[in-house]
């Protein structure tokens, strides 16, 4: 039996608490992943999709339930705490890129290093090493504006893999990009999770993307509606 | 190790919006460079005033005048009442080696003969007490013991020392024989001799030989009277040189008293007992006061600057906030985004202090540079005189460092620390 990464028990999300307009976007969401696992939660616009996925980002906390991360209880820390977490067990990639513009590649995949506080000539090293994996390496000095969305998702990638984290979370990470780009970024993450045992969680609204992963889990207006979960021919 | 990150941060940022930093960085410019100027300006003043008082080496002296009382009858000074020979032997003697007399008078021209029979001429004058001009002195300056032994020592030039003497001699102690304009001749001894000041330089006619310049020489007052058949008459000012080690206050109010005693009998007269020193010390008081509330004036505008900052950063910071969103998101703690801010703050402050400086220091110098030159154009003759001196005020400048600091820290935090405590969801959200 592997590790259990996240395992979310009753997550309930409210805004506007108090007010007329208050708004429950999750109505109790259940929700174990397992190390390893290449997992894909899909819904529709406005399904609760993106407050989940900031939850598991530990970007947002629950209103009611509990959130262990590696058994670590992240609905009760503070903010430096959280920032910590996002830091060490998060690796973010966006759709948008949300590279550092006027930041060199190189420069924006230390970053999170940087914030760990890894020494510089570690941080260098490690920053080469991963453009090498994503294919990079020869655009290391590129800035962001210099280079296409294929290749600034890239960069995206290995910055979100800088300080081996837990979990890799994509919010549609192919949804700015072209089919054929899409699928090099796609086969970059089956192979991320082949070679490097990365767990992955993809969030998408697209059901093709969805069936390349192991598991899907359906959302749909703040509740699950579907897990397959793992599949077995997929699992290889 | 963050803080050399953060400096390299705020650097790139800078140099990223040039026009802008500039435009920033302003306000603290002027703020700092007008605070620069005017302490420069007020150092250099006090430290010219010091060294030309220095140069003319008549520092340590009492000044001691004859004053009519304001309800005069109208008969003027009578000479026999003004202040005597006699008076001055008195005070002097009250201090053993405390006090000379400073008093010169002009004892028109001396002739002499070196050994090639070539006739040289020198300017004489005599006087009590000569304080060297410090750098290129050889032997010692008429001294005011050689005035009360009467005896025929001369304080010559290097020119002099040239025009009579084969070269390479030592002329210290030599005897030259002086030819006074009564006919009186008289053979005098040398103590010393100076370089030719630069001043005196310029009185010579172009292409004049060396041979035929007329320099100046010293010799004892009470020698030079005695030849030529004259007195000190009674005058209305006198100057009373004095000794350093003795207590400058005690002396001035002894010499007072001594005056109004003396003068007790002519109650249409009063005296006054000024030092030159302390009038000096009382002008660089002046100037301070007045330096420092200018100063204090320039400093709000630093104010103005300051808010200036903190208006660009509220704007850096929205213009950033996905920026900051992304920082979040990777891992950045508040703090370390409010220390980012605050850096870029602090260095936009630091630099335009540091320009400010600069063009304070180079707008005193430029200021400097002009006075000198129109000292050179219309008191030509107090040029060699008047020493300026550009001083930029060490203190003012630490202190404008660090006031660029703190304006940074200050002005900067604000939206450095609202920077830190943006929602990470709604920052990346941003656009």
């Amino acid at each position: 039996m592997s590790k259990t990464v996240i395992s979310m028990r009753g997550i309930i999300k409210r805004y506007y608490i108090g007010k007329p307009n208050e708004l429950q976007i999750l109505n109790g969401i259940d929700l174990d992943v397992q190390e390893g696992e290449f997992l894909s939660i899909v819904g529709q616009s406005g399904s609760g999709k993106s407050t989940l996925m900031n939850m598991i980002g530990a970007l947002d906390r629950p209103t009611e339930g509990t959130y262990c991360l590696n058994g670590v209880d992240i609905s009760t820390l503070n903010d430096v705490e959280l920032s910590r977490i996002r830091n060490k067990e998060i690796g973010f990639v966006f759709q948008t890129f949300n590279l550092i513009s006027r930041t060199s590649a190189l420069k924006n995949v230390e970053m999170p290093m940087m914030y760990a506080g890894i020494p510089r000539k570690e941080r260098l090293r490690r920053a080469e090493e991963l453009l090498a994996i994503v294919d990079m390496a020869d655009r290391a000095d590129h800035q962001p504006n210099e280079l296409s969305g294929g290749q600034k998702q890239r960069v995206a990638i290995a910055r979100a893999m800088a300080n081996h984290p837990s979990i890799l979370l994509a919010d549609e990470p192919t949804g700015a990009l072209d089919s054929k780009t899409g699928r090099l970024i796609m086969d970059l993450f089956h192979k991320l999770h082949r070679e490097e045992g990365t767990t992955i969680v993809l969030i998408t609204h697209s059901n093709e993307l969805a069936a390349e992963t192991e598991r899907i889990v359906t959302i749909s207006d703040g509740s699950i509606i579907g897990d397959t979960g793992v599949k077995a021919d997929a699992a290889d | 190790m963050q803080l050399i990150e953060n400096l390299r941060l705020a650097f790139t940022s800078l140099l990223a919006n040039k026009m802008r930093a500039l435009l920033t960085m302003l306000g603290i410019i002027i703020g700092i460079s007008a605070v620069i100027l005017i302490t420069t300006i007020g150092t250099s003043i006090q430290k010219t005033l010091t060294n030309t008082f220095n140069s003319l080496g008549n520092f340590n002296i009492f000044t001691v005048d004859v004053w009519l009382n304001e309800n005069d009858d109208g008969e003027g000074f009578i000479e026999s009442e003004m202040i005597s020979r006699e008076m001055i032997d008195e005070v002097i003697a009250m201090y053993p080696g405390q006090f000379s007399l400073e008093m010169s008078q002009s004892g028109g021209t001396v002739t002499t003969q070196n050994e090639n029979g070539d006739v040289i001429t020198m300017d004489i004058t005599g006087v009590m007490d000569v304080v060297p001009a410090a750098d290129h002195l050889r032997g010692r300056t008429i001294q005011y013991k050689d005035s009360q032994n009467k005896k025929n020592a001369i304080y010559v030039t290097d020119l002099f020392v040239r025009q009579y003497f084969p070269e390479g001699a030592d002329p210290i102690g030599q005897t030259v024989n002086l030819t006074f304009e009564n006919g009186v001749s008289a053979d005098f001894t040398i103590v010393g001799y100076d370089k030719l000041p630069k001043i005196y330089e310029k009185k010579f006619a172009p292409g004049t030989k060396e041979i035929d310049k007329t320099t100046p020489a010293a010799v004892p007052l009470d020698s030079l009277l005695s030849i030529l058949h004259q007195e000190i008459r009674p005058n209305d000012r006198v100057y009373i040189r004095y000794n350093t080690d003795y207590d400058m206050e005690t002396m001035q109010q002894e010499l007072q008293e001594f005056f109004d005693e003396k003068y007790a009998e002519y109650p249409r007269y009063y005296i006054t007992v000024r030092d030159q020193q302390s009038e000096l010390g009382m002008i660089n008081t002046v100037i301070n006061i007045v330096t420092i509330a200018i100063s204090v004036i320039a400093a709000i505008s630093l104010i103005v600057g300051g808010v200036g900052v903190m208006n660009i950063m509220l704007v850096s910071i929205t213009e950033r906030t996905k920026e900051i969103g992304i920082r979040k998101a990777l891992g950045a703690q508040n703090s370390a985004i409010r220390l980012q801010f605050v850096v870029e703050a602090i260095m936009i402050c630091l630099i335009g202090g540091v320009i400010g400086i600069l063009l304070g220091i180079f707008g005193g110098m430029a200021i400097g540079w002009i006075a000198k030159l129109l000292v050179e154009q219309f008191y030509a003759e107090y040029a060699e005189l008047i020493a300026i001196t550009i001083q930029p005020s060490i203190p003012a400048i630490l202190v404008a460092v660090f006031f660029s600091i703190l304006t940074g820290v200050f002005f900067g935090y604000y939206p450095a620390n609202k920077a830190a405590h943006m929602n990470p969801i709604d920052a990346l959200r941003y656009d």
